[in-house]
C-alpha cells in the first residue's frame, strides 16, 4: 500500500511537471496564439483560419506559433460560449466568427452567452453572393420575378441560418417562391438546381463566378442581383466581384420602380447583409486585451495585405475580398449587429408565420 | 488526356516532390494507426506545414496522407479491436476474431492487399472518369440518392445475425441516434436535453469507438489474458495473399462500391465501406463464418474504403462539393495555389488532376509495402497481456474522442456508449446494424424529405428508371434471404459455448431499449412536423419490437446470448464478475475526469490499474504511467487539443 501510495506521488509530480510553463520574453515573442474555430475542421470558416495561420506567423511581430482549434457544436454557439467563459484578454487566444455565429445573436436565441460588443475585432472580411434562376422560369427582365413561367422552387438549408438573407430578399421583392429546407449545404443546394429539382439559387460570389457563370455562357442559368458590399463608410455598393450585375438595391427599384427606403422589410434585409456578407469572416480578441497586443494584431493585416505571397494566395481562398484591419473596421461592424427590436421582431414573426421557425 | 498524363507524370517525378508524399504517407499511416483518428487528423496536421510547398508539392503530401489512412487503420481494427476510424468498423468485426484465432497475420496480409488494390482501381476510377462524371453525377437526382440510402439500410438486413428482430431492433437504435440533434427537415434540435452538447449530433467516430473500440476492450479484459492465445506459425502472411487472389472479384466489387459511394456527396465514405460489407454477406451462400472471422469481410470493405478516397475527389474537383472534412482541406489547399475546383477544372488543370492521381496510386503502393514490412513486429501486440495495453488504448480513445470538439461531452458519451456498447455485445445484440442506422439516419431522412418536397407529386419521382432499378435491389435480398430461410428449415445451427449472461441480465437490457424506445416516442410526439416523421416511425416501430422481445424473454423462450465471445464452460460466472468490474472501472475514470481533469485522473486511474489489475511491480507500473502520459501530451501538442482540466482547480493542471 505505501508502495502504490509512492508510485502515485511519483505521477502527481510528473503530470504537474507537465504543465504548461509560462514562457518570459518579449510580447508574442515564443508564444503560441490559438484560433478557436467554433465549426468543425473542413468547414469554411476552418480553411481560411488554417489558411491565415502561417501568414499570422509570418507578419505578427515576435513571429509567434499559431494554431488552429477546433470547437465546434450547436452550430458555432458552443465554441463562442465556450470563448467568451474561457478567453483571457491576453491575445493569446483568438476567436473565428462567422454569418452563423452573427445571426442567433442578434436574432437573441436563447442559448447565445456570448455579446460581440464585449470584443475587440482582429480582422474582418466577407464575400459577396449572387442570386439566380434557371431559364425555363421565363425570367429575362427584371420585373419577370413577379410572374415566372414556371413555379419557383427554391433549395436551402434552413431558414433561420444563411438562408434568411434569401429569404427577406424574397419578402422584400414581393416573389412567390416554394422554398424547401433540409440541404447539407450551398453546393449541394446548387447541384439540386443543376439537376433542375430547384430553379433559383444563390452562391458567394467566387462560387457564382467559377460554378455558375460558365452556365450562364452554356444559357442554363441566368444572373438576378448581387447582395452588394457595404464599403468602409457603411453604404452599400455593387459587389466588387460582380461589379457587372445589379444590387438587390438596385435590382428593386428596376421591379418596383421606386426605392425601398423606409420599408420595414428592407430593414430587415439590411440588418442580414453585412453579418451575412460582407462582415461574414472576423476575428475577435476580449474587451482589455493591452493596446500593444492589439497593434501587434493589427499591424499584421496590413503587413500581409502588402506581402506580395499572400496576395497571390489569397486570391481564391479570401474570395478577391480584401482583409480589413479590426480598428478600422469595428465601429461599422458592431453598428451592423445591433438590430432594432421592430426588426427582430419582422424577422422572427416571418419565421414564424411562413416557415414555421420559432425562436 | 494521355498527354495530361504524361506532363503530370513529370510534374510529379521529381525527387523533391516525392520525397514530400513520402513524408506525408508516413503521417497518413501513423494517424491511421491511432485508433479512431482518420483522414482529417491526417490533413489538419499536416496542413501547416504544406503552406510552405509549392502547388504540386502540397498536393502530393496531402493527398499521399489521405490515401493511406485507411490502409494503416487496419492494424489497430484487427489487433486491438478498436476501429483505427470510423469507416474501419467491418475490419474489427471480421479481422479481431481472427486475431483472436491466431490469424492476425493472414487478416493483415490480406487487408493490405485488398486496400493496396482497391486504392489503384480508386486512382484508375478517377483517371477515366474526371472528364466524363459530370452528368453522371447530375443524373443522381434526389430521389436516386434517396433509394441508394435506402439500400444501404437495406444492406444492414443481411447482418441482422441469428435473430432478427434483435437486428431490426439494433438498427432502430442506430437510426434513433443519428436523429439526435438538427433534424434536416425542420428548424428543430432532436433530443438534446437542452445541452448544448447534442445540439450537432453524435460524432460518428465517437459513436463507433464507443460501441465497437470500448465495448471489445472491456470484452477483451473480462474474458482475459492476451488477445491471441495462439501462436501464429507464419504461413499467415500468405495464406493472407492467396485469400484475395482467390476472391479478386470480391476485390473489385468491393473497389467498385467505395468508389461510387465516394462519388455520390450525398451518401459518404463511411456508407461506402458498410455497404461493401453488407454487399459480401448478402451475397455469400455459406454466412456461418461472418462475424465471426470470415476473411471476405475484411476484403471488401478494406478494397472499398481506399477506393472512397479516389471516389470522393471527383464531386470535389469537378462541383467543388466536398463529401468529406478532409476533401474539403485538400480543397482549400487547391485554391490557395490558385487551382479552383469546378467545371472548368477539366480545360485548365487537367495535369493538376492527374498528379492527384499519380499520388494516390503510388501512395497506396508505398503505404501497403510499408505496413506489410512493419507488421510482423506490431503483430507481436497480439501476444502481449492485454490487461498491459489496455490503459493506453482506452487513453488514446478518450483523447481520440475528445478531440472532436474538445468539450467533456465527448468523453462522456464516449464511455457511456462504450458501456452500453458492451452491454449489447455480452447479452448477444449485434452492433452492426446500429452503427449502419447511425450512418445513414441523416441522408436517409434529408433525401426522404427533399425528394417529397421537390416532386410533390409521387409519380414523378417514383416512376423514374433510376429509381425503379435501386427499388428491385431493395427488395432482392430480402427475397433472397426469405428462400435461403425456406431452405434451411430444419436444420438448426448449433451455438458455440458461448457466455451465458443470466436471463436477468439481458432482460434488463431489453427492458432498458423498450424504455429508450418507449421516450423516445412521447418525444418525437411533440417535434414539428417534418421533423418528427423519422424518429416518430422510428421509436414507435422500435417501442413494439421490442415490447415483443421482452414479453418472449420473460417467458424464457430466448436466452441472451454472448454474440462471439467463447469461452469455457463454467468460466462464464467469473467473467460477468470482471466485466462488472472493468464497466465500473470504466465508469469511476469518466468521473474522476469530470473532477480532477484529464491529466490528474489519467495518471491515477492508470497507475491503479496497473498495480491492481495487471499486477505490475510499481516502478515500473510508474513508468508505464509516465510514458502513457508524455505520449497524451505530445499527441495533444500535434493535434491542437487542450486537455481538459477538472472542475477542482489545481494549480497547473
Amino acid at each position: 500500500m505505501r508502495r502504490a501510495a509512492l508510485a502515485l506521488v511519483v505521477v502527481l509530480i510528473v503530470a504537474a511537471g507537465l504543465a504548461p510553463a509560462r514562457a518570459q520574453a518579449p510580447y508574442y515573442a515564443g508564444k503560441t496564439i490559438e484560433i478557436v474555430v467554433p465549426f468543425g475542421a473542413g468547414g469554411g470558416t476552418d480553411i481560411e483560419a488554417r489558411f491565415l495561420a502561417p501568414f499570422y506567423e509570418k507578419h505578427i511581430a515576435g513571429n509567434p506559433r499559431v494554431v488552429v482549434i477546433n470547437r465546434p457544436g450547436g452550430g458555432s454557439i458552443l465554441g463562442a460560449n465556450f470563448y467568451t467563459a474561457n478567453a483571457k484578454p491576453d491575445g493569446l487566444q483568438i476567436l473565428a466568427t462567422s454569418g452563423s455565429t452573427v445571426i442567433p445573436f442578434i436574432l437573441g436565441v436563447p442559448q447565445v452567452q456570448y455579446d460581440f460588443k464585449k470584443w475587440k475585432l482582429v480582422k474582418v472580411n466577407g464575400v459577396g453572393a449572387v442570386a439566380y434562376v434557371s431559364p425555363g422560369t421565363g425570367i429575362r427582365r427584371p420585373e419577370d420575378i413577379l410572374k415566372p413561367a414556371q413555379p419557383l422552387v427554391y433549395g436551402g438549408i434552413g431558414a433561420a441560418n444563411l438562408d434568411l438573407a434569401m429569404v427577406l430578399a424574397f419578402e422584400l421583392l414581393g416573389m412567390n417562391v416554394r422554398s424547401v429546407f433540409g440541404f447539407e449545404g450551398r453546393g449541394p443546394a446548387r447541384l439540386a438546381f443543376e439537376r433542375g429539382e430547384t430553379n433559383i439559387d444563390y452562391q458567394t460570389t467566387p462560387a457564382y463566378l467559377s460554378q455558375v457563370a460558365p452556365l450562364v455562357q452554356e444559357r442554363k442559368a441566368v444572373p438576378l442581383f448581387t447582395f452588394g458590399f457595404t464599403n468602409e463608410k457603411g453604404l452599400l455598393v455593387r459587389d466588387p466581384a460582380a461589379p457587372n450585375l445589379p444590387t438587390i438595391y438596385e435590382f428593386y427599384q428596376q421591379v418596383h420602380k421606386k426605392k425601398p427606403d423606409g420599408q420595414l422589410r428592407w430593414k430587415a434585409l439590411q440588418a442580414l447583409l453585412n453579418p451575412a456578407f460582407t462582415f461574414q469572416k472576423a476575428l475577435w480578441v476580449p474587451q482589455g486585451t493591452p493596446p500593444e497586443v492589439l497593434n501587434a494584431l493589427w499591424d499584421a493585416v496590413d503587413k500581409m495585405n502588402a506581402d506580395p505571397e499572400f496576395k497571390e494566395k489569397s486570391k481564391n481562398v479570401l474570395e478577391g475580398y480584401t482583409l480589413f484591419r479590426g480598428d478600422k473596421m469595428e465601429a461599422t461592424v458592431i453598428k451592423s449587429l445591433t438590430v432594432t427590436l421592430d426588426v427582430q421582431k419582422f424577422i422572427k414573426d416571418l419565421l414564424r408565420t411562413k416557415y414555421n421557425v420559432d425562436i | 488526356m494521355a498527354e495530361a498524363l504524361g506532363a503530370a507524370a513529370e510534374l510529379f517525378f521529381v525527387p523533391a516532390r516525392l520525397g514530400m508524399m513520402l513524408l506525408g504517407v508516413l503521417a497518413g499511416l501513423v494517424v491511421g494507426i491511432l485508433p479512431g483518428m482518420g483522414g482529417i487528423v491526417a490533413v489538419a496536421v499536416l496542413l501547416p506545414f504544406v503552406v510552405r510547398l509549392d502547388a504540386i508539392a502540397a498536393l502530393a503530401m496531402l493527398t499521399g496522407a489521405l490515401a493511406v489512412v485507411h490502409t494503416s487503420d487496419t492494424i489497430t481494427s484487427v489487433l486491438i479491436g478498436a476501429p483505427g476510424s470510423a469507416a474501419s468498423v467491418p475490419t474489427v468485426m471480421e479481422g479481431h476474431p481472427m486475431a483472436r484465432q491466431g490469424q492476425a497475420a493472414r487478416a493483415l496480409a490480406a487487408a493490405y492487399l485488398s486496400s493496396l488494390i482497391g486504392g489503384l482501381i480508386g486512382a484508375v476510377g478517377l483517371t477515366l472518369s474526371i472528364p466524363i462524371a459530370r452528368p453522371l453525377v447530375l443524373a443522381f437526382g434526389s430521389p436516386e440518392l434517396f433509394m441508394l440510402t435506402a439500400l444501404g439500410v437495406s444492406f444492414a438486413g443481411s447482418l441482422l445475425g441469428k435473430e432478427p428482430r434483435r437486428g431490426i431492433i439494433a438498427g432502430l437504435l442506430g437510426l434513433l441516434l443519428g436523429a439526435v440533434g438538427p433534424s434536416p427537415a425542420a428548424a428543430q434540435v432532436r433530443f438534446s436535453f437542452g445541452q448544448i452538447y447534442l445540439m450537432d449530433g453524435l460524432d460518428l467516430a465517437i459513436v463507433a469507438l464507443g460501441v465497437f473500440g470500448i465495448a471489445e476492450i472491456i470484452g477483451i479484459l473480462a474474458r482475459g489474458g492476451a488477445i491471441s492465445e495462439r501462436v501464429d506459425l507464419g504461413h499467415g502472411w500468405v495464406q493472407g495473399i492467396r485469400d484475395v487472389i482467390e476472391h479478386r472479384w470480391l476485390v473489385l466489387r468491393g473497389s467498385l462500391i467505395g468508389m461510387w459511394a465516394g462519388v455520390l456527396p450525398a451518401i459518404g465514405a463511411t456508407a461506402g465501406t458498410w455497404m461493401a460489407y453488407g454487399h459480401v454477406v448478402a451475397t455469400s451462400k455459406d454466412r456461418s463464418r461472418f462475424g465471426k472471422g470470415d476473411i471476405r469481410g475484411i476484403i471488401a470493405p478494406e478494397a472499398a474504403n481506399n477506393a472512397v478516397e479516389a471516389g470522393d475527389l471527383v464531386p470535389t474537383l469537378l462541383f467543388s462539393v466536398p463529401g468529406s472534412a478532409p476533401a474539403a482541406m485538400i480543397m482549400g489547399a487547391l485554391l490557395a495555389y490558385g487551382i479552383v475546383p469546378g467545371p472548368r477544372i477539366v480545360q485548365q488543370h487537367l495535369d493538376i488532376i492527374y498528379v492527384i492521381v499519380w499520388t494516390f496510386a503510388a501512395a497506396n503502393i508505398i503505404g501497403a509495402t510499408i505496413m506489410f514490412l512493419a507488421s510482423p513486429a506490431l503483430a507481436r501486440l497480439a501476444y502481449i497481456p492485454f490487461t498491459r495495453l489496455a490503459p493506453a488504448v482506452i487513453l488514446m480513445m478518450v483523447l481520440a474522442a475528445f478531440q472532436e470538439t474538445q468539450h467533456y461531452g465527448d468523453i462522456l458519451t464516449l464511455l457511456i456508449l462504450g458501456v452500453s456498447g458492451y452491454m449489447l455485445k455480452a447479452t448477444g445484440w449485434p452492433r452492426a446494424p446500429l452503427l449502419i442506422g447511425f450512418v445513414l439516419a441523416n441522408p436517409l431522412e434529408r433525401y426522404f424529405w427533399l425528394t417529397v418536397n421537390l416532386y410533390p407529386d409521387p409519380d414523378t419521382w417514383l416512376l423514374r428508371p433510376a429509381v425503379l432499378v435501386i427499388s428491385a435491389l431493395l427488395v432482392f435480398p430480402f427475397v433472397w434471404t426469405a428462400i435461403q430461410a425456406l431452405r434451411r428449415r430444419g436444420v438448426r445451427e448449433a451455438r458455440a459455448a458461448a457466455v451465458r449472461w443470466r436471463p436477468g441480465l439481458g432482460t434488463m437490457v431489453s427492458v432498458g431499449l423498450l424504455a429508450i424506445f418507449a421516450y423516445a416516442t412521447v418525444t418525437a410526439l411533440g417535434f414539428l412536423r417534418g421533423s418528427s416523421l423519422m424518429p416518430l416511425a422510428v421509436a414507435i416501430l422500435g417501442t413494439i419490437l421490442c415490447g415483443a422481445q421482452v414479453i418472449q424473454e420473460i417467458r424464457g423462450r430466448s436466452v441472451p446470448v454472448a454474440e462471439e465471445d467463447e469461452a469455457p464452460e463454467g468460466a462464464t460466472g467469473q467473467i460477468v464478475a470482471r466485466a462488472l468490474r472493468y464497466l465500473a472501472g470504466i465508469a469511476v475514470y469518466t468521473v474522476l475526469i469530470w473532477f480532477l481533469g484529464i491529466r490528474l485522473a489519467s495518471g491515477l486511474w492508470v497507475t491503479a490499474f496497473m498495480l491492481v489489475v495487471a499486477r505490475m511491480r510499481w516502478p515500473l507500473a510508474v513508468l508505464y504511467t509516465v510514458v502513457t502520459l508524455l505520449g497524451m501530451e505530445l499527441l495533444a501538442r500535434v493535434l491542437g487539443i487542450h486537455l481538459p482540466p477538472g472542475r477542482i482547480a489545481l494549480p497547473g493542471l
